[in-house]
């Protein structure tokens, strides 16, 4: 084989292995926990959890935002993937169960202080049971 | 309320009355303004080594993988209730300049995209690229409070109701 041929095919090998070196560390979790609008809870401009900010929540997560999910403990989890669906942008079954307390399996990425979950399953689903709105009414704009 | 409808306003507000080099702050606890240049990347892809063409086509959420190799995620544009994907998009792949917030939370850090353009060029974009969609998508003249009037909002508002359960009767309206 010629050298240049030589060099090239390390080189091609070389780009190969920094791609697939690039991915993070992976850690199987269980998180049990809200879906929440990223946008809204991170920035504290409302009450941006449960009932009372729901259909903010639906219109952010239409939007684009990123969901993600509140464990009991605080800790914010962002969902860039649901089993085998790869959209994490208006994603319709993720609209649907916004504000919903699930309970999912999935990996875990840890990147400059942020929590990404590639959820492998949703285990539990009991739908919408934090109601805020009784305390903080609708959230933002009331009706 | 008043005081978070005021916070809503506000970016329409100071974009008409600032300098358009500046990103505008909202007022949020630990927001920074920050211009930088970075390289628009699939948040998927990045991580997990899946990575489609054209990060996604707009299904992904996009990040800016800046040069010291930290990582953002880019959750919103200056569209009201809208991430900033669609104004990322046509930089795949590629550089971008960008002028928005970072937002360091205990929970998470995020950016707020408000104007973009590509590295060297002289005219800043304003990050609105999902109201331009929306009103392509529905044959609209404009997106004033398009989550009112989208119908995919419509459709799960109208079936799970405006708290999430429809056996539950909505506060009245706020003073």
């Amino acid at each position: 084989m010629p050298r240049f041929a030589r060099i090239a095919l390390a080189v091609l090998f070389l780009a190969a292995s920094l791609q697939s070196a690039r991915a993070e560390p992976v850690e199987r979790i269980r998180v049990e926990g809200e879906l929440i609008d990223t946008w809204c809870y991170v920035t504290e401009i409302m009450y941006a959890r449960g009932s009372a900010h729901y259909q903010c929540a639906v219109w952010c997560a239409v939007g684009g935002i990123p969901v993600s999910i509140r464990a009991e403990d605080g800790t914010l989890y962002v969902v860039l993937r649901v089993e085998a669906d790869t959209r994490s942008v208006s994603n319709p079954s993720m609209v649907k169960i916004q504000s919903h307390k699930v309970t999912v399996d999935g990996d875990l990425i840890r990147r400059d202080g942020v929590n990404y979950l590639l959820v492998t399953q949703v285990a539990d689903d009991q739908g919408v049971v934090d109601l805020t709105h009784e305390k903080f009414g609708i959230q933002p704009w009331g009706m | 309320m008043a005081r978070h409808f005021l916070l809503l306003l506000l970016p329409f507000v100071l974009a008409v009355s600032a300098p358009s080099h500046a990103a505008q702050k909202w007022g949020i606890d630990g927001e920074m303004t920050a211009q930088f240049e970075a390289r628009v990347v699939d948040m998927l892809c990045e991580l997990s080594g899946d990575c489609p063409e054209n990060c996604g086509g707009g299904k992904r959420q996009l990040g800016l993988l800046r040069d010291d190799g930290r990582l953002l995620m880019a959750v919103k544009s200056n569209t009201l209730f809208a991430g900033a994907t669609l104004d990322l998009l046509p930089y795949c792949g590629g550089r971008v300049e960008v002028d928005g917030l970072i937002i360091t939370h205990p929970s998470m850090v995020i950016y707020m995209l408000q104007k973009h353009r590509k590295p060297g060029a002289e005219d800043w974009i304003q990050a609105t690229a999902f109201a331009k969609d929306w009103k392509k998508r529905n044959g609209a003249t404009d997106a004033k409070r398009w989550f009112r009037r989208d119908p995919q909002t419509k459709d799960v508002i109208g079936t799970y109701g405006k708290v999430g359960r429809p056996d539950l009767v909505p506060p009245p309206a706020a003073e």
